[in-house]
This record gives C-alpha cells, sequence and structure tokens, in this order.
C-alpha cells in the first residue's frame, strides 16, 4: 500500500486515525495546563462584528489581502470559517435573547491544553508552549494532515494551492509577539476589548466575577475552561454557545487523554482493521523510533547535565566544609585558653556570653 | 477515484440506517403532537375527571368545548344541556353537581356523550363519535394546539364591572358582595365581608379544600352564571365562551378604562414600614433598620391590582408571612428577602429593577453590576430622619403620627436637579487616545440635558436620583459625585490588566461606555460600527 492510498483511507476514517495514533500519547495523571500560560477571553456581549481584529491579524502576520476589505461588513451574512489565508474569523449569529441585535462570535484556533492537533501529529510538528500557544514548526512537517481532522473545532488548514512546501496554517496566538511582551494583533486592535489578554487563571476569576456581576448578561459558564481538558482561548456568552457555532456536546476530557483510554479500542470502521492496522503500526513505529531518540537525547543531556551540576556541588561543599571545619578549630582553641585563665571564684557568675 | 467511491459506499451505508430508524419509530405507532402551526384554540380541555378516583386506565379525552357550546346553540340549547344548576350558579361539572364513584361518573360521560351524539346521527346531523370503541375518544389526535392564556381581573375590568348596570349599585355592599364574599365557619354558608374585599385566589387556591372551591371551578361557577344571566337578559354581557376570556386574540379586545378612579378599601395614601415585625418590634427594637416612608397611592396607580405586591393576603408583609426570622408561612423568605429579592417581580427591588430595564434607564443601569450597593443606596429608602431613633421610638406612635411622619418624609423627597447648566461643559474633545481617529467631539451638555429629561419625566427616577450628581455618575462612576469630576484616564490605564481591578483600558472604556449605552438604549445610531460617524479617520 503505498502512503497516499493509506491517508486517503485514514482521512475518512477520522475518529480511528486520532485514536489509534495517540494511544501512548498520554498517561493518565490530568494535566491542569502550564501555571504561568497565558490566555484570551472573548467577550460575546461586548463584540460588535467590527472585523478589526480580523485586519490586525492578516497585518501581523503578513498575510495575503483578502479579495473584500475588512471593512465590508457584509462579509458577515455568510458564516465563513478559518482558511491557510485567515487565521481567524469573526462570523454573525441570530440573537434568542433579543431578535434586533445579532451576536457574534470570533473564530481562531483555541490553543487547547493538551492539544488533539498536536497529540495526532507523529512527528511532533505542533507543540504547545508554556506561554499558552499552540505553535506549528514548519520544518518537522510531512503534510499528512492529521492535525486537521483531530482538531475538535476544524481550525488548522493545508496550503493546498502551494505545489512545493504547503504548510498547515492556523492562529499562533502571535507567539513571537507574546514574547516581546506585546499583545496579540486582534486583543490590540479590538475598540470594545471583546478580547482580553492576561495569565488563563486570572482571566478565569476576571469572567466568574463578571458573571456574578450581571447575572442577566451572561450565562453561567466560561466555554473553554473546560472543554475537551480545557483551552488557552475562552468564551463568555449571553446566549448558549451552541448558537455561536461552538460545540457544546465535546466533553472535559483532552484528545490525548479520550484516546489514550478504552475509547481507542473502539471498532469504528470493522471492515478496515487489517489495512488500517499495518499502516498504523509503520506509523508507530516511525513515532517511537523519533521518540526513542529524543529520549535519549534527553536522558543523555540530562545525565551530562547533573553530572557537572553534582561535581561543582561537591567542590563547593568541600570548600565550605573547609572552611566551617577550621572555623570550628579555632573555636575550640580560644574556648580552651579562656577556660584555663578563668579565675575559679567566678563559677557562679550568669554566664552571659551563652 | 478509489477514495470517493469508498466514502459514497459509506454515506449510502449510512444513509439506510437513518431511514430504517425513522420508519422504525413511525412503524411503532408513536402518535404525533398536536403542531404548533395548525390551528389555536383556548377551549381544549382534557377530560380526567377519573383520576380523583385513582390510575387512569385510558388516556384522557381531549375536548373542545366551545365547538359543544356552537353546535348546542344550533339546535337552540344552552348551557344547561350538560351543566346542571345549584343555588342559581352552573356548575362546572359534565350532567352531575357530584363525583360520586368512579363508575358513576363513568357512566354519566359515556351515556350523555355517546347518547347525544347517537341522537345528532339519527337527525342527521354531523356529530362526534357514536361507536363504542374507546380509542375514538380516547387518545384522539387533536389537530389544533392551545392558545389558552390565564386572565387577570386588572383595575380596568374590575371598574368596568363596578360601574355595569348588572351589577346592583347603590350601597357598596350590594355591589361588591355581588361577587366578594367570605366564608362563615358557623353558618357554613357565604357572607359579605365589606371592607375585607380581597383577589379570589386569597381563598381559592389551586386544589379545593372541604370547604373551599379551586380557583378554577370559582371563577368559572361565578363569572360564567352571571355572564350567562345577564345576556339572557339582553343587556351587554361578558364572555361565555372559553375563546371569548382565554385567547390572546380576545383579550386584546377588551375595552380598557383608562383613568380608573382609586379603589378605596380601607388603605392608606402613606405608610411607615417598619422594619420588623410585631414580635421583634415588641421584644427587640432597639438600632433596627430605619423605617421607610412608602407611597401607598402612588404604587397603586403604577401596578394592575393590589395581588401585584399583596399576592397572597391584603394583609402587611410582616405580619405573619414574612417575619424578620421568616416562616413556613411565608415559604420562609424572610422579611428582608422579601422587600429586596432582586429576581422577584413582587419585592421593591425586583421590581424596580424591571423598570430600570427600561431603554430610558438601561442606558446607564444596564452597566451598573447587579447588587452594587453604594453608600446611599440603602438611605434612598431607609430614610436618615433625624427625629427617628431606628424602629425603638415608632412602637409608642399611632397608626395616625406614622401614616402622617411618612407623608411629611415622602414630600420631602425632592428630586435634587442638575448642576447649573452654564457651568456643564457643552462639548468635550475626547483626544487622549489619537492614533488612525481624529479626537471625537463628543456632545457633553445635550447628553447631559437629554438625560436629566428623561429622568424628570420618571416618578421613580426623580425619587432615587435625589442629588445632582447621582445621574452623572452613569458615566463618571467610582468616584464620589462632583461637579468636576476626573477623567478616564485617571483610572483607566493602556491596557485591560486582568490583576488590577480588572478596569478596562482606557480604548475598551470609552467604546464600552458609549456603544453600551446607546445599544442598552436602542438608539440606532450611530451604529456601533460606524467609527467615522465619531471620529474622522486620519489621511
Ligand atoms: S475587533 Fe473586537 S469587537 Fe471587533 S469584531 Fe473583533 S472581537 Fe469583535
Ligand atoms: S483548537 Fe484545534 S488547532 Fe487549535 S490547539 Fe486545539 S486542536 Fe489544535
Ligand atoms: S492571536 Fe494573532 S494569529 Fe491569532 S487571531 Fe489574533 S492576531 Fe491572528
Amino acid at each position: 500500500m503505498n502512503r497516499r492510498k493509506f491517508l486517503g483511507l485514514v482521512g475518512a476514517t477520522a475518529a480511528v486515525a486520532a485514536a489509534g495514533t495517540s494511544a501512548h500519547a498520554a498517561g493518565n495523571t490530568h494535566f491542569t495546563g502550564h501555571p504561568e500560560a497565558n490566555a484570551v477571553l472573548f467577550d460575546a456581549t461586548e463584540c460588535i462584528g467590527c472585523r478589526k481584529c480580523e485586519d490586525a491579524c492578516n497585518k501581523v502576520n503578513e498575510l495575503p489581502k483578502p479579495d473584500k476589505p475588512f471593512d465590508d461588513l457584509t462579509v458577515l451574512d455568510t458564516k465563513r470559517r478559518t482558511t491557510e489565508k485567515i487565521y481567524t474569523v469573526v462570523n454573525k449569529y441570530e440573537n434568542s435573547k433579543n431578535p434586533n441585535l445579532p451576536v457574534f462570535r470570533k473564530n481562531q484556533c483555541n490553543h487547547c491544553q493538551e492539544p488533539a492537533c498536536a497529540s495526532a501529529c507523529f512527528v511532533k510538528a505542533f507543540k504547545k508552549t508554556p506561554e499558552g500557544a499552540v505553535v506549528y514548526d514548519e520544518s518537522l512537517c510531512v503534510g499528512c494532515r492529521y492535525c486537521m481532522i483531530a482538531c475538535p473545532w476544524s481550525i488548522p488548514a493545508y496550503e493546498y494551492d502551494e505545489p512545493l512546501t504547503p504548510r498547515v496554517m492556523k492562529c499562533t496566538m502571535c507567539h513571537p509577539r507574546i514574547l516581546e511582551g506585546k499583545l496579540p494583533g486582534c486583543v490590540e486592535i479590538c475598540p470594545k476589548e471583546a478580547l482580553k489578554f492576561g495569565k488563563r487563571d486570572e482571566l478565569i476569576k476576571f469572567a466568574r466575577n463578571r458573571i456574578e456581576a450581571y447575572p442577566d448578561r451572561y450565562l453561567d459558564h466560561i466555554y473553554g475552561e473546560n472543554e475537551m481538558g480545557g483551552t488557552n482561548w475562552l468564551y463568555i456568552s449571553g446566549v448558549p454557545f451552541g448558537e455561536l457555532g461552538l460545540e457544546e456536546g465535546l466533553g472535559v476530557t483532552s484528545a490525548p487523554e479520550l484516546t489514550s483510554g478504552a475509547l481507542a479500542a473502539v471498532p469504528v470502521v470493522t471492515g478496515l482493521w487489517p489495512v488500517l492496522l499495518t499502516g498504523l503500526y509503520a506509523i508507530h513505529k516511525t513515532r517511537e523510533k523519533i521518540e526513542k531518540k529524543e529520549k535519549d537525547d534527553a536522558v543523555s543531556a540530562a545525565l551530562t547535565k547533573a553530572a557537572s551540576e553534582a561535581e561543582a556541588k561537591l567542590s563547593s561543599e568541600l570548600e565550605k566544609a573547609d572552611v566551617a571545619n577550621k572555623r570550628k578549630i579555632e573555636v575550640e582553641v580560644k574556648k580552651a585558653v579562656e577556660e584555663a585563665l578563668l579565675p575559679k571564684d567566678d563559677d557562679d557568675a550568669p554566664e552571659e556570653e551563652a | 477515484m478509489k477514495k470517493g467511491r469508498f466514502l459514497l459506499r459509506w454515506g449510502a451505508i449510512v444513509a439506510l440506517l437513518v431511514t430504517f430508524s425513522l420508519t422504525g419509530i413511525e412503524a411503532m405507532g408513536v402518535v404525533k403532537q398536536p403542531v404548533a402551526s395548525g390551528e389555536q384554540r383556548a377551549d381544549i380541555i382534557m377530560i380526567d375527571t377519573l383520576k380523583t378516583f385513582g390510575k387512569l386506565e385510558e388516556a384522557p379525552v381531549a375536548f373542545l368545548h366551545d365547538q359543544h357550546t356552537d353546535a348546542l346553540k344550533k339546535q337552540g340549547k344552552d348551557c344547561t344541556a350538560c351543566h346542571e344548576t345549584e343555588k342559581d350558579r352552573l356548575s362546572t361539572k359534565f350532567k352531575r353537581l357530584k363525583d360520586v364513584d368512579m363508575g358513576t361518573v363513568k357512566e354519566t360521560y359515556h351515556a350523555n356523550c355517546i347518547g347525544c351524539h347517537k341522537e345528532m346521527k339519527s337527525q342527521g346531523q354531523e356529530t362526534g363519535p357514536t361507536d363504542v370503541s374507546c380509542r375514538s375518544c380516547h387518545s384522539r389526535e387533536v389537530k389544533a394546539s392551545s392558545n389558552w392564556k390565564a386572565i387577570s381581573m386588572n383595575k380596568s375590568l374590575h371598574y368596568r364591572h363596578i360601574a355595569s348596570d348588572a351589577i346592583p349599585k347603590g350601597s357598596e355592599e350590594a355591589n361588591c358582595a355581588s361577587c366578594h364574599h367570605k366564608f362563615d365557619e358557623q353558618s357554613k354558608k357565604l357572607i359579605p365581608a365589606p371592607g375585607e374585599e380581597g383577589a379570589c385566589s386569597y381563598c381559592h387556591k389551586e386544589e379545593a379544600t372541604k370547604d373551599v372551591q379551586d380557583i378554577r371551578s370559582a371563577s368559572h361557577t361565578s363569572c360564567v352564571s352571571c355572564h350567562v344571566d345577564v345576556a339572557a337578559q339582553k343587556a351587554d354581557s361578558g364572555p361565555v365562551t372559553c375563546q371569548g376570556c382565554h385567547s390572546a386574540d380576545m383579550q386584546a379586545k377588551v375595552k380598557v378604562v383608562k383613568d380608573v378612579p382609586r379603589l378605596k378599601r380601607n388603605q392608606p395614601d402613606a405608610v411607615l414600614l417598619t422594619v420588623a415585625d410585631a414580635k421583634t418590634l415588641a421584644t427587640d427594637s432597639k438600632g433596627l433598620m430605619k423605617p421607610v416612608a412608602f407611597d401607598h397611592k402612588a404604587h397603586e396607580a403604577f401596578n394592575d391590582n393590589c395581588q401585584a405586591c399583596h399576592h397572597d393576603a391584603i394583609a402587611s408583609c410582616a405580619t405573619e408571612c414574612h417575619t424578620v426570622a421568616g416562616d413556613k408561612k411565608g415559604g420562609f423568605v424572610k422579611l428582608e428577602q422579601a422587600m429586596h429579592k432582586p429576581d422577584s417581580q413582587r419585592s421593591c427591588i425586583g421590581c424596580h429593577n424591571e423598570r430600570k430595564a427600561a431603554k430610558d434607564c438601561a442606558g446607564c443601569h444596564a452597566l451598573i453590576p447587579e447588587g452594587r450597593t453604594s453608600d446611599q443606596s440603602c438611605s434612598s429608602c431607609h430614610a436618615e430622619d433625624a427625629k427617628l431613633d431606628g424602629t425603638a421610638q415608632i412602637k409608642s406612635m399611632s397608626k395616625e403620627d406614622k401614616a402622617a411622619m411618612a407623608t411629611a418624609m415622602i414630600e420631602a423627597r425632592k428630586p435634587a436637579g442638575i448642576f447649573k447648566i452654564s457651568e456643564i461643559p457643552e462639548k468635550v474633545l475626547i483626544s487622549d487616545l489619537v492614533d488612525t481617529y481624529e479626537p471625537a467631539e463628543f456632545p457633553h451638555r445635550k447628553i447631559v440635558e437629554t438625560m436629566y429629561a428623561k429622568v424628570a419625566k420618571s416618578e421613580l427616577a426623580s425619587a432615587f436620583h435625589t442629588s445632582k450628581g447621582t445621574f452623572c455618575q452613569g458615566c463618571h462612576h467610582n468616584s464620589p459625585a462632583s461637579e468636576n469630576p476626573p477623567r478616564c484616564a485617571s483610572c483607566h490605564g493602556k491596557n485591560f490588566d486582568a490583576t488590577s481591578n480588572a478596569r478596562p483600558g482606557l480604548k475598551a472604556a470609552f467604546h464600552q461606555q458609549c456603544i453600551g449605552c446607546h445599544t442598552a438604549m436602542e438608539l440606532e445610531k450611530p451604529a456601533a460600527t460606524a467609527c467615522a460617524d465619531c471620529h474622522k479617520e486620519r489621511k
């Protein structure tokens, strides 16, 4: 079976592909996110659908100019999705609370705490950074597009019309800008602060306070706090999230955790098993090889580091011990001399120096 | 392409599965529910009378009441064809006055329903089922859906009854006692209760008791019987069909009297609401919350009927039900909650909150967090009157003294007006953030004047915006009301920071305030996305 044919089959049976390839991706411990991770909180009650965020995203990421300018709000009349040239789109939805006032939602990568895209990627082209973003390394990508199938929100897009080195494209949370201490492009421009940037745990606290202060304005739910194991793009809204095109039945278990358990064994497409297993075995082997190498590298690096650290520590301890010993001897000698010189009748005087 | 064909094959299998399960449901005989798009009726009655004797053996019968009334009318028959009368009133029961036992009741329905249908059929008339098959009536599919709507005796409707020629006038007793009565325990009779009138539902509850009919039977026997009698005298009468009272269309057509004279039932104009029940007042009244001078007369005008506040009895809230500590009689809702629960339409705050949601008020109030209290918020109702020492002193005051004091306190509440118009900046140039846009020119004085006009025209708003700076704080919030409030940039920094009190950054502070207020007030222009309407783009 050639690779192309195999991928085609896998593509048609998404769940199995995601399940099989990531069966070893996670253990049973619950990962609650990097402690210092950043996040963005989207407030659907603030968004006015101005598309400034789309504009800013296009500029900071130097993406190609779209057909219609960003101040053309008629594009909101159709539901759009992210593409390889558009990392984020704002869509308009009917407002079940107030039919005269539409609601809007900005769509982009949700920067999962335990990304399905990353766990589906057998060459580890996707990486979750401690700062919060899920980033992509095109130099590792082999173009299998498992990530696109795995993502619960169908975010990653593929440069199909790029003949030589097609890449998978998605929102980067403006990771480079964050490292420079800047705000993500979309957050910075939003006139209503419908997008708020901050530490994930602080934003969650903020969102909770907000919901409590305005109980009529918000539903009592922060989307992304727990969905699929939690995301670093969070949402609050006055209307049910399903009405904003956000999948509501995703559950709170992360993709890697889901697929490492018993679910991975559910035969979704029974007839295909032999074919799939052969393919998956091959992929698995490749992956194992990569993992083994990474592990070996890491171990030897750690060992070298530990050895040199231990050596440094030992010599400094020895030095310290040496100084301490000398000092101890000196003190003892001094004490003995003083005792010898002390007059005997002063015995019951209070010991002041003690 | 192989992949394409493969997908097609799977698609076909899935489609087959779906079709199978759908037809499967159909084949199992699941009855379709009446659809909302069908006819809407207010007269669908589910006859399930036998359930008082135990579990039903058959499904209830959906009965279209008005359809039967019409059919009988055509034959020259009236309500008595089906309903017997007792003490001049029509019974709501079908062909009987009492539910003797299951067998008898069942037989009453079967013999009379089918009997009548058969008779009509023999006369060649169109009629209901005549066979003895259970399913013809039980589990019969009704094509219409119900649009039944409760009707309430509002002030206008009440006044039209008082003023009606069909109801004896002259003495108040004769007039009121035509409907209002009380149950005399001793004689076991209904007797007039002058001065004690209240809503029917105070006594007639959802469920009947030994002596008291349920509200449904009570209102139908009284209202419909009377309407039927009056109509028989060819006088102007109220509806006698289900539709007549219970369809939204007909309710909308009910004549409304605008200026209804105030109903007099010994109620006070002004009340000094003490913040305690009698027991607390007698035993431990030191340091209680200050009383509230309540303008009863004004509130009567704002509400449809007494029940809007006096929902279960006309007595004062704190006497028995909503005591300070809470009581079983009042569902353990304490006095404090009864007055302040934000989500109850009967509490002061709950009802005021509803008014604040109106367009004119929402501009500011929608942006103010719920439950936010300031130093002033208690004292806007619980007056800091120097003469009043909490509740301790009230104990010794007579009812009249209290009413007089309340009246004086209400009169003392005067809207404070606004700062001198000439001192209020006419235009404010918002230039803190100029980058891609020119400064925004904000028509400050015009907005102040518009806001003030809205406050002044509302009695409620006037009563609460009592200091000159109160409504300025809609925008100039979180710092004491003043003629010279600090500029926005004093508190709003460059960007949002979740840790520093979670204030919006300056740019968002402006936009959230302006756009938020315009949206809440449903002002269409300028549109939230029309940037250049407020600040010109920099070229
Ligand atoms: S910039 Fe802000 S307000 Fe405008 S569409 Fe984007 S998220 Fe909504
Ligand atoms: S939203 Fe999709 S693309 Fe983004 S991190 Fe999660 S799985 Fe990956
Ligand atoms: S975070 Fe950056 S990449 Fe992502 S949507 Fe915003 S501007 Fe675009």
